[in-house]
């Protein structure tokens, strides 16, 4: 019968203001569950230790935490596999990142809860209703199919790289929502929607770490929810708007006049007002040859390039 | 004899890290590579365009795969951003035929050959990092690091998401490190080695970007670090040029001399530090120098 020891997060503010790391052995069959373990450290050797669950079925979002530092649900994830990929080593569990402690495992996901909430995670159709349902055909509904399969775990918020720097980031799955409705053909908000989302702490925030992307645990693929309300702001006009809309804008520019990037152009593209005060800085780039040429660099075939840029259409 | 590639080192290298573009030049005889230049190949967009017009950024990282496959080259990358947004559209196009066609009938509609879907992106890291490519640095004698200890620094692209990058486990990355310990250095080991250096915001938002640079530079640091190397130029610029700045938002001193990957392997096999330029980092170098004789 394989053995376990698990080296586990606890804090336990009742009895003391500081987290300790507590032992555990634990004999167990072949097929167990990282939650199956839980619980049963829980029932068979103390009734203290704190976890949240409900489906145990990889359903229910709710049993979300790190196992030897990666984000998982608890019970998708088999104690053995975690063993095989840590070399046997005990297996540490500790609570999601970016997130207060308030037991043990357990955190406060109010942020997140809150954050969701900002986006409208709701269908708005504020036009007449039809007579009969509102019908969406199969390739409406495929567009919004992957943001459709979110959770709510926060799997992504752990390790957010945004989030980290900046409480008040909105973060993945909160904007994986904003997409599903932002692109519902039935929603009539998509130009609101995409204003709302664009502010301060908004899509344009996002530092694509791509850790969202990796630790989902029902492949929603968030980062990727946020590129195309990206593409949602640039169709309803706003890709002027926000420093990192015309960061964006600096691109399509370099490459519709040379096809490579004109980094020179981008600081003064994307910050106009506040480039002219960082003259400091900018002259030790420009001494450290940092500062190329702002004339366009062209590349061969840049009419093809053009004409590109002329014909595809976006279809998001 | 040497193997061809279509050396795609991307806009930074080309232009403001211009270092980088040499060494690896310098570097490719000696590892046995023939980069064949692609003077016909745009911008990978860098996320940006994704992020702006999906279908155009597809469409452009489609026509440069196209291009390597009328050289019938695979490409070798030196940037995250770039392998990742390469590779990422060579796996759209290949998973999925109808995609592939439309794409290609905008290409053929604009006079650009159409792609076949026949061609690998790799990164210069994932070349040298296997058994192969260390047995070929070995063969070069290399003079070594003198136990220099470096941090290593993956940045975020070149590792995940894995279901496109997939050269090696995004949480348990070992590439660097080998290549470290083959070249005879020391690996400052912490735990913020693969997090973002914040480049992709640092113009919109530096704050928080600058925040983001904050925690892989203070563990390099606390490590014991000499100096960091990194496979990326964006998390370079992040991390040499904007390292000041970081310094004056977080109230911190790093010292942080940033390597880029090639001049790493250039300062162990001894090649001429003039090509390597490292007059041009922000970061003086001169104490990574001197340990290694350079
Ligand atoms: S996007 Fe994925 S990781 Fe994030 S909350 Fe939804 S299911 Fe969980
Ligand atoms: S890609 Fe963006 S949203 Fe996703 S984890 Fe990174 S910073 Fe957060
Ligand atoms: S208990 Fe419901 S997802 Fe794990």
């Amino acid at each position: 019968m394989p053995q376990t020891t698990f080296d586990v997060f606890r804090y336990q503010p009742d009895t003391s203001d500081d987290a300790y790391r507590q032992t555990y052995e634990l004999e167990h069959g072949e097929d167990l569950t990282l939650l199956d373990a839980i619980l049963r450290l829980q029932n068979e050797q103390d009734g203290t230790l704190a976890v949240r669950y409900s489906c145990r079925s990889a359903i229910c979002g709710s049993c979300t935490c790190r196992a030897d530092g990666k984000t998982v649900l608890a019970c998708m994830t088999q104690v053995e596999d975690l063993k095989d990929q840590n070399g046997g080593q005990p297996v540490r569990v500790d609570p999601i990142g970016n997130f207060k402690p308030i037991k043990d495992l357990v955190v406060d996901l109010e942020p997140f809860w809150s954050k969701f909430r900002s986006v409208k995670p709701y269908l708005i159709a504020d036009d007449a209703p039809p007579e009969r349902e509102r019908i969406v055909s199969k390739e409406a509904m495929q567009k919004i199919y992957n943001e459709s399969k979110c959770i709510l775990c926060a799997a992504c918020y752990s390790e957010c790289n945004s989030l980290a720097a900046d409480s008040e980031f909105v973060g993945p799955a909160a904007f994986a929502w904003g997409f599903r409705f932002a692109a519902d053909e039935r929603d009539t908000q998509r130009s609101q929607r995409a204003k709302l989302y664009s502010g301060e702490h908004g899509i344009w925030d996002c530092t694509r770490c791509m850790y969202c992307n990796e630790r989902c645990p029902k492949g929603v693929d968030p980062r990727d929810a946020i590129e195309k309300l990206g593409g949602i702001a640039f169709q309803e006009g706003l890709g002027m708007k926000d420093a990192g809309a015309r960061h964006a804008k600096a691109f399509l520019y370099s490459l519709r006049h040379g096809g490579k990037l004109n980094e020179t152009l981008l600081v003064p593209l994307t910050q106009p007002l506040k480039a002219p005060f960082d003259l400091p800085f900018a002259v030790k780039m420009i001494s450290k040859g940092k500062a190329p040429s702002p004339l366009p660099h062209k590349i061969r075939r840049l009419d093809e390039v053009k004409t590109i840029m002329k014909n595809v259409k976006e279809t998001i | 004899m040497a193997r061809k590639f279509a050396y795609y080192p991307g806009c930074v290298a080309e232009f403001s890290s211009k270092e980088l573009n040499s060494t690896t030049k310098a570097l490719a005889p000696l590892l046995d590579i023939d980069l064949q230049e692609m003077p016909a190949a745009t911008c990978c967009g860098a996320g940006d365009v994704a992020e702006a017009k999906p279908n155009l950024y597809l469409t452009l990282n489609v026509r440069i795969l196209s291009q390597a496959e009328e050289m019938g080259c695979d490409i070798m990358t030196i940037c995250n951003v770039c392998t990742l947004n390469l590779r990422r559209a060579n796996k759209l196009v290949r998973e999925d035929p109808r995609l592939l066609e439309a794409v290609n009938e905008e290409l053929v509609k604009a006079g650009a050959r159409p792609y076949e879907g026949t061609r690998e992106v790799t990164h210069l890291l994932w070349y040298i990092a296997t058994e192969e490519g260390l047995s070929l640095l070995e063969r070069q004698g290399p003079k070594g690091l003198s136990g220099l200890r470096v941090a290593p620094y993956y940045g975020c692209q070149l590792l995940r998401p894995s279901s496109v990058m997939g050269f090696e486990d995004p949480d348990q990355p070992q590439s660097l490190e080998r290549l470290i310990v083959a070249l005879g250095g020391e690996v400052a080991d912490y735990e913020a080695k693969s997090k973002c250096c914040g480049f992709p915001i640092l113009l919109a938002r530096e704050n928080t970007a600058l925040k983001e640079s904050h925690v892989a530079l203070s563990q390099a640091r606390d490590a014991g670090a000499e100096c960091m190397v990194t496979p990326c130029p964006l998390c370079h610029l992040a991390m040499d040029a904007y390292q000041r700045k970081a310094e004056a938002v977080n109230g911190e001193t790093y010292n942080m001399p940033v390597l880029h990957l090639p001049q790493l392997i250039g300062l162990a096999l001894g090649l001429d530090n003039k090509i390597m330029d490292f007059k041009r980092h922000m970061v003086p170098v001169d104490q990574v120098l001197s340990v290694v004789g350079a």
